[in-house]
């Protein structure tokens, strides 16, 4: 990615989610810039359920009110945009359109590319908002694992054909700048220190397509009950303490690092709760029938041939 | 003139209001939800432990109601108890979600229709939150920006707060509530595991232990979520409704009620509920019957059959369908539209005398409001029934921890059946919510969910008859047909989830 393009992608996140908390020397550099031409960050929802946008507002690295009083670019959210109705598809208009100048795209929630109706925005699929958006975008980020991979919508099964975002943009043979933060719901840390991330010392190192930083290793290798998992100290049902891999737990293929950073405020996740992970940030969440999130039935089965 | 109002934002996700307009009158209104995704096409043949995982991704507003209510569902097919503490760990991790959300829905949704958020320009005090959001709109406004000081600007036109000091509270507490919904997010999360999305949740209870530690940190966090209450958001709506008094008789349903109650006492499938559960139709109460729910499709986007009884739901997505308007479908019990949410929660345990928590902040409010209790049928009605659902639940909450037991098991042991079916009822925030399930040779043969959006913002039914709350903005008077700021307030009052509603 170019210098330029880098700096416009940085000041468009760190716009929408506030400077207070970067290192000063970054925070005197963002205070530089003119406001008038900080890109902005318009922020939609295909097949989504919410939860990304709401975990987002579950942020502790920056307050709420920072979140409110630096917010100052992020010209559209559904959840929080005081406009509504014609008004604001105006507002979205004017931007995918090319005529209200730079922005980036935020998107939540997969697309319907076999069912177009099955996500309308003012009349319009969509799919049709995304592939205008796409040729005047500075670039986007995929907020979770529906815009990533396609998530629970692009379940085995599913009637609408929903994908990602990459996949979309990759059929329409859009290249554009693309950061993919996965999870569902996505972790608010992993959006906003990404952009920290991308203020400090340029683009993230990815792998999929996802910060290195967060997803690099395996909820597995980082997981504090490692130690049982080598001493073959397995939990044996639901409530258990110990490794909870003969249960089910799937953190030896989902990437992420919840062991370390913890969920809502860093007290507590998953498997510090006795759950297994059910690889929420993995590309095949949920994707499988046959591939169940637990395997209580495959352990009664060898306890009782014992 | 046929005026659409959508997209309409502060709800969760995509829906759009069709409206008739004469004499700057609603006479026709019609709710259309705009998302489908199929989650009973997704859920059908899977394993049955991956409902209370997959259902709560219908919703990520309120992903507890879900996975509770599958749990319920669960527990009667596979013919399960919980232990007392498990149970008890299902009530404070839902009952903490009700509590962020009412907060989150009446500052961060609701309020931006009623509060003039340019009054904090003329902030004359120290506060330094208010200071920066003050000084943070004057160097928008001066910045020559196409759209300064969003997301809070544009906003629609129409008559807001005049009063400046009323105002300054409000944004005040709307920037403190966004702190309170993260602090009831964390307590439910010390026992859910996360939120959005719990793993802990399952049939039979909780995978956390019930530890002096957790249930400490639990206690004070739910203690001041509690004050905020107490403190700000009563008289917040106190505030509103003194403000828009007309409010109580505009966006009033046809006014049948239904609530499934919530928040079981103990852990017996047939315990007694913190609320009540039931059916209001006039002054008349019944209990609630399962099977008198069908659901038409005559006006939603399906070719299925019309009238399934929850039972035997299945669907045929039909988007080029003509009639078709919407994807959400027409629940009617008995044949009757039904509202469902706090105002009806509230309602219907009050019309029983069940709790007497219930009836005496409703005597109190309604006293102070000068209204009648059926007048909680209205845009400020629902809103104070969010705050007496708020009063009765935090206080249950701190005292249903002193019920734990730490150390005692939180989960059942799990039998799975290869044959069962199971009905789950509780109350999401926006109201009644039903899972049922049906198993066939250990998969998922049947899952279906009728959610408290499907209710409120239902298309007609095959008979013609207007949703909840389509009626509910028929005869509203409109100052201005193309923006409608007072049927947005209605529609909000509802606190439509639209992921829901269709899933």
């Amino acid at each position: 990615m170019q210098r330029r393009m880098f700096l416009k992608m940085a000041a468009t996140l760190v716009g929408a989610f506030g400077v207070t908390g970067l290192p000063l020397p970054v925070q005197a550099a963002l205070k530089r810039l003119d406001p008038r031409t900080i890109p902005k960050l318009i922020y939609l929802q295909g097949l989504s359920c919410s939860g990304c946008s709401i975990s987002l507002l579950q942020s502790t690295s920056t307050s709420p009110l920072e979140m409110i009083t630096d917010y100052s670019q992020l010209v559209f959210h559904t959840d929080l945009s005081a406009t509504s109705g014609q008004q604001a598809m105006a507002l979205i208009d004017d931007y995918i359109n090319g005529n209200a100048g730079d922005y980036f795209l935020a998107l939540e929630g997969s697309i319907p590319a076999a069912m177009p109706e099955a996500c309308i925005i003012g009349h319009r699929p969509i799919a049709d908002i995304i592939a205008q958006a796409a040729k005047t975008m500075s670039g986007a980020v995929a907020v979770g694992t529906c815009a990533c991979d396609g998530g629970i919508p692009a379940a085995e099964g599913n009637p609408t054909g929903a994908v990602g975002l990459a996949e979309f943009l990759a059929t329409k043979k859009i290249n554009k700048p693309l950061i993919q933060i996965p999870g569902c719901s996505v972790h608010p840390d992993w959006l906003w220190q990404t952009i920290v991330h991308l203020v400090r010392v340029g683009m993230p190192e990815l792998v999929n397509g996802a910060p290195k930083l967060f997803f690099q290793r395996t909820v597995h290798e980082q997981c504090p009950r490692y130690h049982d998992f080598q001493q073959e100290i397995y939990a044996k049902k639901l409530g258990d303490k110990g490794c909870l891999f003969k249960l089910g737990c799937l953190g030896p293929v989902a990437r992420g690092d919840c062991p370390t950073r913890g969920w809502n405020g860093g007290q507590t996740w998953c498997i510090d709760c006795n759950a297994p992970c059910i690889a929420c940030t993995s590309p095949s969440f949920a994707r499988q029938k046959s591939q169940p999130f637990y395997r209580l039935t495959e352990l009664n089965s060898q306890e009782s041939s014992r | 003139m046929r005026i659409e109002i959508g997209p309409v934002t502060r709800i969760e996700g995509h829906l759009n209001v069709l409206t008739t307009i004469e004499d700057n009158t609603i006479v026709e209104a019609k709710c259309v939800g705009e998302m489908f995704r199929g989650f009973e096409m997704i859920l059908k043949g899977r394993d049955p432990l991956d409902a209370q995982q997959i259902t709560q991704r219908i919703c990520g507003v309120c992903p507890y109601a879900h996975a509770i209510a599958s749990s319920y569902a669960q527990e009667q097919a596979y013919g399960l108890q919980p232990p007392a503490n498990g149970r008890i760990l299902h009530n404070l991790i839902q009952g903490a979600n009700h509590l962020y959300d009412y907060l989150l829905h009446f500052y961060q949704l609701a309020a931006l229709d009623f509060v003039d958020i340019t009054a904090v320009l003329k902030y004359q005090g120290k506060d330094a939150s208010l200071v920066k959001v003050r000084e943070w709109v004057k160097a928008e406004l001066a910045s020559g920006k196409k759209y300064p000081a969003a997301p809070f600007l544009p906003r629609q036109d129409g008559r807001y707060l005049e009063d400046t000091e009323a105002n300054i509270s409000a944004i005040k507490n709307y920037l403190e509530a966004m702190e309170m919904q993260i602090i009831g997010n964390q307590a439910a999360a010390i026992f859910g595991g996360k939120f959005p999305h719990a793993t802990a949740i399952f049939p039979g209870g909780c995978t956390q232990e019930a530890r002096i530690d957790l249930i400490a940190a639990y206690r004070s966090k739910i203690k001041k979520v509690r004050n905020f209450i107490h403190e700000k958001y009563l008289g917040d709506i106190l505030a509103v409704a003194g403000a828009f008094p007309d409010y109580w008789q505009i966006g009033v349903s046809p006014g049948n009620m239904l609530s499934y109650g919530m928040l079981p006492l103990g852990p017996a499938p047939d315990s007694d509920r913190l609320m009540a559960g039931g059916v209001l139709m006039g002054n008349q109460m019944t209990p609630v019957d399962f099977d008198a729910i069908t659901q038409d499709v005559g006006h939603s986007k399906y070719s299925s059959a019309s009238g399934q009884s929850v039972r035997h739901s299945a669907i045929t997505p039909a988007p080029h369908k003509k009639a078709g308007y919407s994807w959400i479908k027409a629940p009617r019990y008995h044949d009757q539209v039904m509202e469902v949410g706090p105002a009806a929660r509230v309602l219907v345990d009050y019309h029983q005398s069940h709790n007497p928590q219930i009836r005496q902040l409703v005597d109190h409010f309604a006293g102070q409001a000068g209204i009648k209790p059926a007048q909680l049928n209205s845009v400020l009605g629902r809103h104070l029934s969010r705050g007496i659902c708020a009063v009765v639940i935090a206080d249950f909450l701190l005292a249903e921890t002193e019920r734990l037991e730490p150390g005692a098991p939180t989960m059942a042991e799990l039998n799975i059946p290869a044959e069962a079916e199971g009905f789950g009822a509780t109350e999401a925030s926006r109201g009644a919510l039903l899972h049922y399930l049906r198993l066939e040779d250990h998969k998922i043969a049947t899952y279906e969910c009728v959610v408290p959006t499907t209710w409120n913002s239902s298309p007609q039914d095959d008979q013609g008859r207007p949703g909840a709350m389509e009626s509910a903005l028929v005869g509203t008077k409109v100052a201005d047909p193309q923006q409608q700021i007072e049927a947005n307030r209605i529609i909000r009052s509802f606190d439509p989830c639209m992921a829901c509603s269709v899933h």
